[in-house]
């Protein structure tokens, strides 16, 4: 029961600030910071009290018998980083929009929908319970931008929305085919039920039949992690979102895609997978390079961080197209890395240093290392965290991720080459970009604010900081904290793969 | 026959009848010279008591606590807990139209009004409840003419004549040719009685039947290309009988349609099947296109809403051609959601813009979050669930009728066998309707209140309140637990 403690005390947390007046914004904040808090420190006792292997903290209780649905919740190693990370940005979320004002009630009722219907992905068992939290996520993401975002935020708002039912239409055929065609391994007869447990452990699809449901899945899901060549909703949605909202989707959402395509797709369909895996593998390449090319061509500080995140998760792909321990070991690390780095991010650029200067295009900043200069460090030490520095969580899990395509037989050398490559972007497009930012003189001449120096971090900010950075550097110095808890799990699914 | 039997199975109809006349009787004789308010007041009373005695009765048959008769001659009535429970439905969704019309004084013709509101729900009443060609015939004609009466209710717009003479042309061919379909069916089976009807096979004069009866239904169901009226009407009439003609008459005709089909079902050969399903497809996969891509350009918001009755017209027919017991228990529970979020809608729009004097444009809802937080919350209710998001119950309603059509042929283990061809399109057009109901939402919740905004909120009412209210709630519970319904309607 006790990770269900998540999901309820979030949507409790949406109703209790949405029913608050909007005029008590101060008393809200707190509210949220509870909320979220609460929610942290829920996953942080799920995560304590595990002890590896299998699923955890079952709960089982007949939903929709009639068709097969039941609510069947709980955890393991694979979605405990993740209930973690979303315990981690949802909080660093409200610390970083501490200073929101504008109909603040209704922008936590939608923040705290969005988290809940997240955590209820990572915790759900059935099929159908995850479809529908993971649809329950996507609408208030929609008012999120189109209420509280930038620029051009109706437009994004619509189009990451429309992206993320296409993708579930996807996955909602691929999961009907899945109920109608689940087999019981041993005697043969339908299972038509929606338990990823039951599913899972003796049920089987007919291989022909994965062959063609895996692609629906796996790309439907894949939209969602920001999969090329649907990746475009990803940078205009964070670009236009309000920071805590573009915390959440590089953080968090990003990963709902990318933990249904390990999960559902990778999870139930081995066949399929193995058929597809050099596929996504060349994606997942497309991704990281072309992800980095992009970034290095961006001129909004945003959007480089945008591209960064979609070339990120091109790691996280091809970690899960090696099928191998290592490989897919690394995919759920750097979802959990990408998660706090990505998020920080999103949180220097969208409040901290926009806040500041009012503006984010990099030609129009004029060497902020002296006029921020404890911002300035803070972002250069993110944004190496980010491009995979040692000591950080993004090395080990590009580490994993690296090795585990070296080790994979159905993987050709060039994949290894080309993630190679876009590791090499990687440095290219983060010290350029460092450079525009902080070291460069305007292009410009300017009108004379050129030596004002801005206030340094409020506290808020500087919680928010210390918390996304402290965890992105206690995984990168222990990895073995989450790696034990993650890799007995996938040992378990691997056990079920066929053999090839 | 039994008549004592007879008069308590029919006791719920019989006291909507007096309260039918007792709101007539009443507001000829002693109301004559009051003013408006008080005779739509009283009209709307007896009205209520009518129906709220009905449905307790109703309430008691499903129970079990009174005893019903199983059916009548030639299946004039049968009623067992599955129409009974659609019967009740009806009539609640019946008593909640009342307050809505209460508070928009359209006529001084006020009995009539709540008399033509009476005699419809009763009409469908009958509809559910009837196995037999006849007797549904008749039901659906009492259906339609109140509705067509009600369209035109209102004699201050021009409009409102036009919509409801061109739904009164429309209507009465539609007739004609589900008339001939039954009469053909007759012929073909020497029955009038549907649950008699075994055995069909694919002969040309019974596939004709079907395809007039798909017709003759199309027209009542906005089933594209029958669906040219719909636009209009909805536009045009009344705002709560807009939301009737949406909600009440939907369910009376698609619980025809199965009630129709179901010998088709039962049939042992699958051939009468496998005849009618392509006409079936084609009217699908037409109706998603008309309706989801016409109402991409609509900017009025009764419009619109017409234009997704006309697309979901069409999902619910993925049910239909499932051809099996869960088909049909998916169609019927999809037209019960889809009608109470689309009432729930209409009654949004009813409250808000009765004082408006035209028709509402999208944006003039805009800033409603601010000056109607109540309503705007609940138009998201009703809204997501006609678009189908979960947990609403419009997302199961869909996903049900997905189930059963992938779950006609569960073998089918290739994407190019079984329906899931028609499934992908109904998903896909799923994801297109997406673009305009959040276009409407965002007028709602999105946009600034002082952004060409032209409704000025005037008291709700208690009444309409707790209408608005228990309909919210119902499209969540059902979407939370929707077993019991599901029970009920597999009777």
């Amino acid at each position: 029961m006790t990770a269900l403690l998540t999901i309820i005390l979030s949507f409790i947390g949406a109703l209790v600030c949405g029913l608050m007046p909007s005029s008590a914004h101060r008393r809200i904040r707190w509210v949220a910071l509870a909320v979220a808090a609460a929610g942290l420190a829920v996953s942080m006792v799920c995560c304590l009290n595990y002890s590896g292997g299998d699923f955890a903290d079952l709960v089982k209780a007949d939903w929709i018998p009639s068709l097969g649905i039941g609510f069947i919740t709980g955890y393991d190693g694979i979605s405990l980083p993740l209930l973690l990370v979303t315990g981690l940005v949802a909080v660093c979320g409200v610390l970083f929009s501490w200073t929101l004002e504008t109909r603040a009630n209704q922008f936590y009722a939608f923040y705290f929908a969005l988290i809940g219907g997240v955590y209820g992905v990572f915790l759900s068992l059935d099929l159908f319970l995850l479809f529908v939290f993971y649809e329950i996520a996507v609408v208030p993401k929609y008012f999120l931008i189109a209420i509280w975002g930038g620029a051009r935020r109706q437009f994004a708002a619509m189009k990451l929305v429309l992206y993320s039912f296409g993708g579930s239409a996807l996955v909602l055929l691929g999961m009907l085919a899945v109920f109608f065609l689940a087999q019981d391994a041993t005697s043969g007869k339908a299972l038509e039920t929606f338990s990823l447990l039951d599913l899972q452990q003796h049920g089987e699809v007919p291989r022909e039949a994965q062959q063609w449901i895996f692609p629906l899945i796996f790309v439907g899901f894949a939209i969602m992690a920001g999969m090329w060549p649907f990746h475009t909703w990803a940078p205009t949605g964070h670009v236009a979102a309000p920071t805590a909202a573009s915390m959440l989707l590089a953080g968090v959402v990003m990963k709902l895609g990318a933990y249904g395509c390990l999960r559902v797709a990778v999870g139930l369909l081995p066949a399929g997978a193995q058929a597809w895996a050099p596929w996504v593998a060349v994606v997942a390449i497309i991704n990281i390079v072309y992800g980095a090319l992009v970034a290095l061509k961006q001129d909004d500080f945003k959007y480089v961080i945008g591209y960064s995140s979609v070339s990120h998760m091109g790691f996280v792909l091809l970690g899960i197209a090696t099928l191998n321990l290592t490989g897919m070991t690394g995919a759920v690390l750097q979802m959990f890395s990408h998660g706090v780095i990505g998020a920080l991010l999103f949180a220097l650029v969208g409040t901290v240093i926009y806040s500041r200067t009012k503006t984010r295009m990099l030609d129009e900043l004029h060497r902020l290392i002296d006029r921020m200069p404890g911002i300035a460090w803070v972002f250069i030490v993110a944004s190496l965290a980010s491009m995979g520095l040692p000591g950080f969580s993004g090395f080990i899990s590009e580490l994993y991720v690296l090795i585990g395509t070296w080790e994979s037989e159905s993987l050709s050398g060039w994949i290894v080459g080309g993630a190679g490559l876009g590791i090499l972007l990687t440095f290219g497009y983060t010290l350029v970009k460092i450079h525009e930012a902080f070291f460069r003189e305007r292009k410009t001449s300017d009108p004379g604010d050129a030596e004002i120096s801005y206030p340094a971090m409020t506290l808020p900010e500087k919680i928010g900081v210390a918390i996304l950075l402290g965890s992105a550097l206690l995984i990168g110095l222990c990895p073995w904290l989450l790696t034990d808890k993650i890799s007995p799990s996938l040992e378990l699914m691997l056990e079920r793969f066929p053999p090839n | 026959m039994d008549y004592q039997q007879l008069l308590l199975a029919l006791l719920p109809d019989l006291l909507v009848v007096v309260a039918l006349f007792a709101a007539l009787g009443v507001d000829y004789s002693r109301l004559r010279g009051s003013r408006l308010a008080k005779r739509y007041e009283v009209a709307c009373q007896i009205s209520a008591a009518g129906l709220i005695a009905g449905l307790a009765v109703l309430v008691l048959q499903i129970a079990g606590t009174m005893p019903v008769m199983d059916s009548t001659a030639d299946g004039q009535l049968v009623l067992n807990t599955g129409t009974l429970t659609l019967k009740a439905l009806l009539y609640a969704m019946g008593l909640g139209v009342l307050p809505l019309a209460k508070r928009d004084h359209i006529t001084p013709q006020v009995s009539e009004y709540f008399a033509l509101l009476l005699l419809a729900t009763l009409g469908m009443g009958f509809v559910v409840t009837s196995r037999n060609l006849l007797g549904a015939f008749v039901a659906l004609e009492l259906v339609s003419l109140s509705l067509y009466a009600m369209t035109v209710l209102n004699q201050a717009r021009r409009a409102s004549a036009e919509a409801a003479l061109k739904y009164l042309t429309f209507g009465a061919v539609a007739s004609g040719f589900l008339l001939f379909g039954l009469s053909y069916l007759y012929g073909a089976t020497g029955q009038l009685d549907l649950t008699q009807m075994t055995g069909l096979t694919d002969e040309p004069v019974l596939v004709l039947a079907y395809l007039l009866i798909f017709v003759g239904l199309g027209f009542k169901l906005a089933l594209a290309p029958f669906h040219l009226w719909a636009p209009d009407v909805y536009q045009n009439a009344p705002t709560p009988v807009a939301g009737w003609i949406g909600s009440g008459s939907k369910i009376a005709a698609a619980a025809l349609l199965i009630a129709l089909l179901q010998p088709v079902v039962d049939a042992p050969n699958p051939k009468l099947k496998e005849a009618l399903i392509p006409a079936l497809a084609a009217l699908a996969v037409l109706s998603m296109v008309v309706g989801n891509l016409g109402a991409l350009r609509q900017t009025n918001l009764k419009r619109l809403l017409a234009y997704s009755a006309i697309a979901n017209a069409g999902y619910l027919l993925v049910g239909v051609v499932a051809f099996s017991a869960a088909g049909n228990t998916s169609v019927i529970f999809y037209i019960l959601v889809y009608s109470l979020a689309s009432l729930g809608a209409f009654g949004v729009v009813a409250v808000l813009t009765d004082t408006l004097g035209r028709d509402a444009e999208i944006n003039d809802f805009n800033g409603c979050w601010k000056t109607t937080p109540g309503l705007a919350v609940a138009f998201l209710i009703f809204v997501l669930s006609l678009a189908g998001i979960p947990p609403l119950a419009g997302f199961l309603g869909k996903f049900y009728l997905f189930f059963a059509a992938i779950g006609a042929a569960p073998e089918a283990a290739s994407w190019h066998d079984g329906f899931y061809w028609l499934v992908a399109f109904a998903l896909i057009m799923s994801v297109v309707s997406l673009y305009y109901y959040l276009r409407v939402l965002k007028a709602f919740l999105v946009a600034p209140a002082d952004d060409g905004a032209a409704i000025a909120p005037s008291k709700i009412g208690w009444a309409a309140g707790v209408t608005l209210c228990v309909l919210a709630l119902a499209v969540v519970a059902l979407g939370l637990w929707p077993e019991p319904l599901l029970g009920l309607l597999r009777n």
